[in-house]
């Protein structure tokens, strides 16, 4: 135990008398009164006045303490929330990225399909335009009429039937390999 | 004075539960010494520095369980402290988990007690004052304060 001797207790004593300032601490529980009475009273309320502000420190802390651990978990659960949002958003372009990939897939399947159509249709007309006119130039042979001009106007005819069938077909090609890309 | 335990040193990373142990032990009159230190490493330091000095050995540690940002948790901290260091405090876990299968773990690498974390420490820590003497005498069992 620490003895501080008669002068330095009634400092001690004046100091808190006059300014309200009292020793603080553990320090406290270590100092002999030496069985001055008013020494001992002087210990035992700075003592009490250290348990005071200590037990409000404690309590201060210890909301802190609360809250801290409230924040902490408010950000865990953002953190969650973040992540959750991030695989929403990861989900929902996939989702764009599979409607688009189906849209340009299905505008393909219909580009093709128009363009089998119209290949169709060129086909049969330049089929039936050659059909007629080789029926007509046949006429024209087996009735005995002049086939000087049907027979020009039939080979001119075939002619550009063959290169515009050419044509379509290269067209044809072209279109699917564009597409393909 | 008689009931004081010479010396305390706290490893836990949570500075505010420094101060909520120091108040909480100095309100209940448990000690008139106490450290707190961050890490382990801190802890490491000062067990190294009681191999040269006796005097500076703390008479009992209070070891968190988990101590983020340090290089090993508490068990193997009072491992550390058992087998390593030299054995003679009483050492014990403080932790806000009360983990059967750590307990068990706990108890394999030599702490004495297990006090559990809480709102209201200071009942915890006044019935483990009562128990010090078993603790450091080695008689009292494997205690958890909850």
């Amino acid at each position: 135990m620490i003895k501080l001797g008669k002068s330095v207790q009634k400092q001690l004593i004046d100091t808190c008398n006059n300014n309200g300032v009292c020793l603080e601490g553990n320090i406290i529980k270590l100092i002999d009164a030496e069985g001055d009475t008013e020494f001992t009273e002087y210990l035992k309320e700075a003592s009490e006045k250290d348990k005071s502000s200590r037990r409000k420190r404690l309590e201060i802390t210890k909301q802190i303490q609360l809250q801290n651990k409230e924040l902490v978990m408010a950000q865990e659960a953002n953190m969650k929330l973040m992540d959750d949002l991030k695989v929403a958003l990861d989900a929902s372009t996939h989702a764009k990225e599979a409607a688009e990939a189906d849209l340009d897939l299905l505008q393909k399947k219909t580009q093709t399909e128009l363009i089998g159509t119209i290949v169709r249709v060129a086909l049969w007309i330049v089929v039936g335009v050659g059909v007629i006119t080789t029926l007509i130039y046949a006429i024209a042979i087996l009735t005995g009429v002049d086939t000087t001009l049907i027979g020009n106007t039939w080979s001119n005819m075939f002619g550009i039937l063959l290169t515009n069938s050419f044509s379509i077909i290269g067209t044809i090609m072209g279109v699917k390999y564009a597409t393909e890309k | 004075m008689i009931d004081m335990i010479d010396s305390i040193l706290l490893v836990d990373d949570e500075d505010l539960f420094h101060l909520v142990f120091e108040d909480a032990c100095s309100l209940l009159d448990i000690t008139l010494s106490l450290k707190s230190v961050s890490s382990t490493e801190e802890a490491e330091k000062i067990f190294v520095e009681r191999f040269k000095n006796k005097d500076t050995k703390p008479e009992c540690v209070f070891v968190d369980l988990n101590i983020v940002g340090s290089k090993y948790d508490g068990i193997e901290m009072i491992r550390k402290i058992n087998y390593e260091y030299g054995n003679g405090c009483v050492v014990g876990i403080i932790s806000s988990s009360s983990d059967k299968q750590e307990q068990a773990k706990a108890i394999a690498a030599g702490a004495q007690f297990w006090i559990v974390k809480s709102d209201d420490i200071e009942p915890r820590l006044e019935d483990f004052r009562k128990d010090f003497d078993g603790y450091k005498n080695r008689t009292a069992k494997f205690k958890v304060y909850d």
